[in-house]
């Protein structure tokens, strides 16, 4: 239906006019007045007209919040979102192995069900119960009937159809309401009108699709839940921009889409169609290459996107997609000298029956992580990180030989940088995280941080690639700390070799224990700057460095205890220290402000909260008993007090038992639980003490101290990263214990150095769940695993396991100790300015093009198009205004000083106080700065844990080891946190301890239907701001009506 | 040795900051602190066949901690109200700030019981949810002499449906609210629900609606069943007989209740679950209610207690109880001393 979408298109012709004649920035008139408008935190309030104008609309029976909880919706949806919703969760969730699932079926239930009650309605759409004699025909289509008939002593409700009684319940009909109706004796009376909510085009054309096949439907919605393809075709074109939607629909037609409707909706929703022309990735100047990858051209819209989507199986369609998504800068260097059309040619598959749109996820995510993140030198040629010798050598070696044989990548040797990236082009559709692609993109990440002199070298990036499908996640370390010389690269791997080769296997898991928790406090004292940069290089050395040669507890412990000494030497210069300081140290450093104070010692009593429920013994004991019983083996004679510290040791004791040992070996027979926390049950050092025992005794029982060393440096890493609502770190523990650092709990378990992954849920004699490999990546692990114990506060909540983690972990590596509150501010400023430019776009042509130009690479089509709607009309944009990301809104502003820095000042009050700051205190304003305090960490996109703010789309949702990539999109938390403590009046320092705190209150907030609603994370996130104003506000209230206090005479 | 170790008793009784679990459950703690040592104990004396045995004087009981004689604070019966038995023991086990009137007198007040119903909404009930619903309604409808009821369900996650409310109409709404599906998370939900319960003062129980299976936790019900006695929590599992299929959570189910002092019950089906309902509130109905204030105790870890029927003709009778509570050892930044009796008296309880 081209009706309803016409308006757009004229809207879109309007703007372009705009664009070429209103060039000059004018002062901005009505920029100043709109800042009133946007002056306060963009509020949930209201919603945003969808953007369309009164078209066809299709029947729904029954109330939408009833047909919402049964099709697996949010009730927070727009009525236009519901049909692709609904077309979403009907291909999506309702097939497996082309029968329908219980969902679906379920569905299909209900809409008949809920037929049958609008019969009983009528045409007044209001069920009526006068009495208990006249409810048996509504009890008999809601599966129910009255246990004793109409004895009033004993008019209860009970099941005769559980069939029906499900749907009942399930679509929430009021059935207490009807019974307690019943009881008194009173009429029930239920409102049960039918809903209507806007089709896509015209419900016809989506009707004219099913002829052919076995079954006819007289309803959009009936078919939807009965046929996946259509339903599929929908949901795909429902994410294209509306114009591109309408052109797809009048040319090709959605007859001859129904086939491509897979690709489609994986790889269809970056085509934007304008002005019959398909505006391509790269612009213009790409137009000619795409024309003869596709076959057609652009200026072909229907043509060009049927050849897209067919060719190839899906791939060439993945290609674009991905090209799409790329940010603007990096396009301009893919298109150039042919490079494009080199690439796919490299890119595609030779096999011609693999399909780029098997399975439930799209395919390819290297390829767009390898486009947006490869680096260039200056004069536009390809980095090649250690130098393309090196990469000769990686390319020729048997792992890259044999994973480009499997996956039929071309895989030759590169005779230049441009061929090593067309090499690194063709492993991006191998799904893997450890090939060749990943080294590279590794290795250009360590360079990108690194000045041109100081480049890592080739022999680095081939000792690198050597052991990369192991330590691929600690490489991360050396792109975030730069510092890190190559020599630092090659001590860590030599260490980790070393390690690898200690033949006793207790030995060699608590050395890999207490190595990698040693790494772990060095690497949060340094993240938090408490290691000063000049120190970074030679410190991370000496913590490695103690643990080469290991052949005995003894010596690990040595090495564990001089490994922790050179980090807290390297922070504080001191060489002696308590247990009490480090947790000091590891908080944070040192407050002068009363309030920073104050938050630190909460961040250090949380982490000593943990350390004492997961009763690990104390630094402080374990190194009194060592130099005890050292001094003891020396033949002194014991130190007065390590009797009482050897009885110390004592104190740990298992949790009371429930299942025998033999059910425990039948019903969990490879659970890690227990073993390390039996050892130190049996640990009695008491003996050897008194009486002493002899210097070989002595020695061993020294040795037991090394394993209760490991577990405390591990609760250590922990504690800091405790996921805000947790639960098992403070009931099992055994949870530090148990971690499983060699992987024995999983049969051929290669990859102990790799991220941790949870093992035990659900195995209920295992001892609880705990984790296996290493300390890397250690926040997200722990946040996988408290993230169920947050209670979502909404039924239908969708807490989706990709996402909850990335948020809980990102509040807790984010910290904000060395932030200036000018900063803060600014962060602030900028969210402001944003809504106000946003605010001007609808009374301003030119504000409007300049916004528009600035997000045309930052905002999706069909979102970019929904904006320009909103900038017609001033009461449009402010209802748009709360809908806007803090990214999109922080974006808007920066970019708008960074592109008219002489027209900020005119921005009003805000404007002006944005140019103060960056004319006054430039050192504590600037975006380098901003970035790396309040952006987050994309290990990733960027294998790198450091912060940042990222420009760019969000990525779309991939599976496996991907699947973080659409996480690490979300980066507005930070930055509207940051907007709300300044708004508040908090300093930073403050937001260690909201954050984490605010997180998981928008996490228990989040009420989603699909993987990429970020509406609904935003939804959740001006909920949680505005309970936290509401809350603050009814202090001050309180305050304010307290009685005064008494005054002294 | 620069810091010292300071003995904490998990959780007895009273909670001073005067806040309902769902103050608790928004503001989700990791851990509170309450001021208090109060050891409670909800006690079941039944004969031979199971019928309880009522009547009852303080005099009759004799509770051992570790076998240390232990003086009872309160004594109730059923649901009649508590009254101060003895006072504490020396003013050296005693909290900060706290005496043992203002313990035993707020203990008083709090005679009528909490019950949490935990109902698993979990995949593993789809095929009897709507029985098991009618099934809790009537239990909901037919408890008297149960000051509040809560109504949470679970399934990967816990949802706290309907919080502490003395009106019966909100739970059964939230009761009927309630929807199926997705994979079951017992102990992690059962866990919460404890924690909800914890700073809660008198008798107060889980009643769990399970079919068994739990394929999410991460847990363990050790550490559920360990804190539910410490909290002095008493745990009912209704469930069917299809939950005995599977071993584990028959074992669970029954080890976990009866250590906490309640008990399983399996019947033929949902609508089969009369006689679970009249025995929960026959127990809840005849329960004696004991507390007393520890004796000094080396023990820094498990804490056993056995109560037994003191004089002859009482000696036919059984006694079911929970078992006993753990202490949590807390490290603190002063240096160089041991723990005092003043110190013991600060309580916290991992939430």
């Amino acid at each position: 239906m081209m009706s309803c979408l016409r308006p757009f298109g004229f809207v879109a012709r309007t703007l372009c006019g705009l664009c070429v004649c209103a060039f000059l920035f004018s002062g901005a008139p009505g920029l100043a007045s709109a800042s009133a408008a946007a002056d306060t935190t963009a509020s949930a309030t209201p919603s945003i007209p969808p953007p369309r104008l009164p078209g066809a609309r299709v029947m729904i029976p029954g109330p939408l919040r009833s047909f919402l909880r049964m099709a697996g919706i949010s009730q927070e949806v727009q009525p236009d979102e519901v049909l692709p919703l609904v077309a979403r969760n009907s291909y999506l969730l309702g097939y497996g192995e082309n029968t329908q699932t219980e969902f679906l079926r379920l569905l299909n239930r209900y809409l008949h069900q809920a037929r049958e009650l609008q019969i009983l309605a009528g045409q007044d759409n209001v069920i009526h119960v006068t009495d208990c004699n006249s409810a048996s025909t509504l009890l008999r289509v809601l599966g129910y009937r009255l246990r004793a008939g109409c004895d009033p002593q004993n008019m209860y409700l009970e099941t005769t159809n559980a069939t029906r009684a499900f749907l009942t319940i399930d679509s929430g009909f009021p059935l207490t309401d009807l019974e307690e109706a019943l009881q008194k004796g009173q009429p029930f009376t239920y409102a049960y009108p039918s809903t209507w909510v806007p089709v896509m085009f015209q419900e016809s054309d989506w009707l004219s699709l099913g002829p052919d096949r076995k079954e006819s439907f007289g309803n959009l919605v009936d078919l939807m839940v009965n046929d996946q393809q259509i339903s599929r075709l929908y949901w795909a074109i429902s994410k294209n921009d509306p114009i591109t939607a309408a052109a797809l629909d009048a040319s090709p037609g959605l007859h001859r889409l129904l086939p491509l409707a897979a690709t489609l909706d994986f790889y269809g929703n970056q085509i934007e169609i304008r002005d019959g022309h398909v505006v391509t990735p790269g612009g213009a100047g790409a137009e000619a290459q795409w024309k003869e990858l596709v076959g057609a051209s652009p200026a072909q819209p229907s043509e060009f996107v049927t050849r897209l989507l067919a060719r190839d199986n899906g791939w060439l369609a993945a290609y674009y997609d991905a090209l799409a998504h790329v940010p603007r800068s990096q396009q301009d260097h893919l298109i150039t000298d042919q490079r494009l059309k080199r690439l796919y040619d490299a890119f595609r598959s030779p096999e011609a029956q693999a399909l780029a749109t098997r399975g439930v996820f799209r395919r390819a995510p290297d390829l767009l992580v390898l486009l947006t993140r490869v680096q260039w030198e200056p004069d536009g040629s390809v980095h090649v990180p250690g130098g393309l010798d090196a990469w000769k050598e990686i390319l020729k070696q048997k792992p890259a030989a044999k994973l480009g044989k499997d996956w039929g990548v071309r895989n030759r040797t590169p005779d230049s940088a441009e061929e090593l990236l067309e090499d690194m082009v063709g492993f991006s559709r191998v799904e893997t995280d450890s090939g060749p692609l990943q080294i590279y993109l590794a290795a250009s990440e360590i360079d990108s941080e690194r000045p041109a002199d100081k480049h890592i070298s080739g022999d680095t990036v081939k000792l690198m690639a050597g052991q990369y499908a192991e330590l691929s996640r600690w490489y991360m370390t050396f792109a975030e700390f730069p510092e890190l010389s190559d020599a630092s690269i090659s001590a860590f791997v030599k260490a980790v070799d070393g390690l690898d080769k200690v033949s006793n296997q207790a030995l060699r898991g608590n050395a890999l224990g207490a190595f990698q928790a040693d790494i772990g406090i060095w690497q949060i004292l340094a993240r938090q700057g408490e290691i000063p940069a000049q120190k970074l290089d030679a410190s991370w050395q000496a913590v490695i460095g103690p643990y080469a040669g290991l052949t005995s507890e003894n010596q690990l412990f040595d090495a564990a205890r001089n490994s922790l000494n050179a980090s807290v030497e390297a922070a504080t210069g001191q060489h002696s220290f308590s247990e009490a300081a480090l947790v000091d140290l590891l908080a944070g450093p040192p407050q002068q402000s009363p309030e920073g104070a104050q938050v630190h010692d909460t961040v250090a009593a949380r982490m000593r909260s943990v350390m004492s429920d997961q009763r690990l013994v104390s630094l402080d004991t374990l190194f009194a008993l060592n130099d005890g019983l050292a001094q003891m083996a020396s033949g002194k004679p014991a130190p007065e007090h390590l009797l009482a510290l050897a009885g110390e040791l004592r104190d740990f004791e298992m949790p009371r038992q429930i299942f025998t040992k033999s059910e425990k070996v039948d019903w969990a027979p490879r659970a890690n639980t227990g073993h390390h926390a039996e050892l130190q049950i049996k640990t009695d050092l008491t003996r050897v003490i008194q009486p002493a025992g002899s210097k070989a005794q002595i020695e061993a029982a020294r040795a037991q101290l090394a394993p209760l060393l490991r577990d405390t440096l591990v609760g250590l890493n922990y504690a800091y990263y405790e996921p805000p609502g947790a639960q098992i770190l403070h009931i099992n523990p055994l949870f530090v214990r148990s971690h499983d650092f060699l992987g024995i709990s999983v049969v051929g378990s290669e990859r102990i150095w790799q991220a941790p992954t949870l093992i035990g849920a659900g195995v209920s004699a295992g001892g609880g769940g705990y984790l296996m490999g290493s300390l890397a990546d250690l926040p997200y692990a722990l946040a996988s695993a408290e993230q169920d114990m947050i209670a979502p506060e909404y039924v239908q909540a969708l807490i989706w396991k990709e996402l909850v983690p990335q948020l809980l972990s990102d509040a807790v590596v984010s910290r904000w100790w060395n932030v200036p509150q000018d900063e803060m501010h600014i962060v602030a400023l900028y969210q402001k300015l944003g809504e106000q430019l946003l605010t001007a776009c609808a009374i301003n042509a030119h504000t409007r093009e300049r916004v528009t130009a600035m997000l045309s690479d930052r905002l999706e089509p069909r979102r970019m198009s929904e904006l320009i709607a909103a900038m017609q009309k001033p009461d449009a944009m402010a209802a748009m205004l709360p809908h806007m990301m803090p990214e999109e809104t922080f974006y808007i502003g920066t970019q708008f000083e960074k592109l008219y820095p002489a027209d900020v000042a005119l921005a009003g009050d805000t404007g002006h106080q944005i140019a103060d700051l960056i004319q006054h205190n430039p050192a504590d304003v600037n975006m380098e700065r901003i970035s790396r305090d309040f952006g987050i960490p994309h290990p990733t996109l960027a294998q790198n844990s450091a912060r940042e703010l990222l420009d760019g789309k969000p990525f779309p949702f991939y599976g496996v080891y991907s699947s973080r990539l659409f996480g690490e999109s979300w980066e507005s938390g930070n930055l509207y946190w940051a907007r709300l403590a300044d708004e508040m009046g908090y300093s930073p320092a403050m937001l260690n301890r909201l954050v984490p705190d605010l997180t998981r209150q928008l996490v228990s907030k989040i009420f989603a239907t699909d993987l990429e609603d970020w509406p609904a994370v935003l939804r959740a996130m001006h909920e949680t701001g505005d309970q936290l104003k509401k809350s603050r506000a009814g202090e001050a209230t309180a305050a304010s009506n307290a009685p005064p206090a008494a005054t002294v005479q | 040795m620069p810091k010292r170790v300071v003995l904490f008793i998990v959780l007895l009784a009273v909670p001073f900051s005067g806040r309902g679990p769902r103050a608790n459950a928004q503001e989700s703690q990791s851990r509170i602190q309450v001021n208090v040592v109060l050891v409670q104990l909800s006690v079941a004396v039944t004969d031979n066949k199971g019928n309880y045995i009522s009547g009852l004087k303080p005099e009759d009981f004799a509770i051992y901690e570790d076998k240390i004689p232990e003086k009872a604070a309160t004594f109730e019966e059923g649901n009649t109200p508590a009254h101060e038995v003895a006072h504490g023991p020396l003013s050296d086990d005693r909290p900060f700030g706290s005496t043992a009137a203002d313990t035993a007198a707020e203990l008083a007040r709090a005679s009528n019981a909490n019950i949490f119903v935990l109902f698993d909404t979990s995949n593993y009930m789809y095929r009897g949810f709507v029985y098991a619903q009618d099934a809790i309604a009537d239990f909901i409808r037919s408890l008297e002499g149960v000051g509040k009821v809560a109504l949470y369900s679970y399934s990967r996650d816990l949802s706290r449906v309907v919080t502490l409310t003395p009106d019966r109409s909100q739970v059964l709404h939230g009761l009927r609210s309630t929807v199926a599906g997705d994979d079951a998370a017992l102990y992690n939900s059962l866990l919460l629900t404890v924690k909800d319960a914890a700073p809660l003062t008198g008798r107060k129980a889980i009643v769990v609606f399970s079919n068994g299976p739990d394929n999410a936790s991460l847990v363990p019900p050790e550490d559920v069943a360990e804190l539910a006695q410490s909290t002095g929590t008493i745990i009912y599992m209704i469930s069917t007989k299809a939950a005995q299929s599977e071993p584990i959570s028959t074992a669970v189910f029954e080890r976990m209740s009866k250590a906490t002092g309640g008990k399983a019950y399996f019947s033929k089906d949902w609508q089969d679950e009369k006689k679970a309902f009249e025995s929960i509130r026959d127990d809840l109905g005849h329960l004696y209610a004991l507390s007393y204030y520890p004796q000094p105790n080396p023990n820094r870890g498990w804490r056993t207690i056995t109560v037994k029927l003191v004089g002859k003709n009482l000696q036919k009778y059984h006694v079911r109880t929970r078992t006993g509570y753990r202490l949590i050892l807390t490290q603190t930044t002063t240096p160089q001393q041991a723990p005092t009796p003043a110190e013991q008296s600060k309580v916290e309880a991992p939430q």
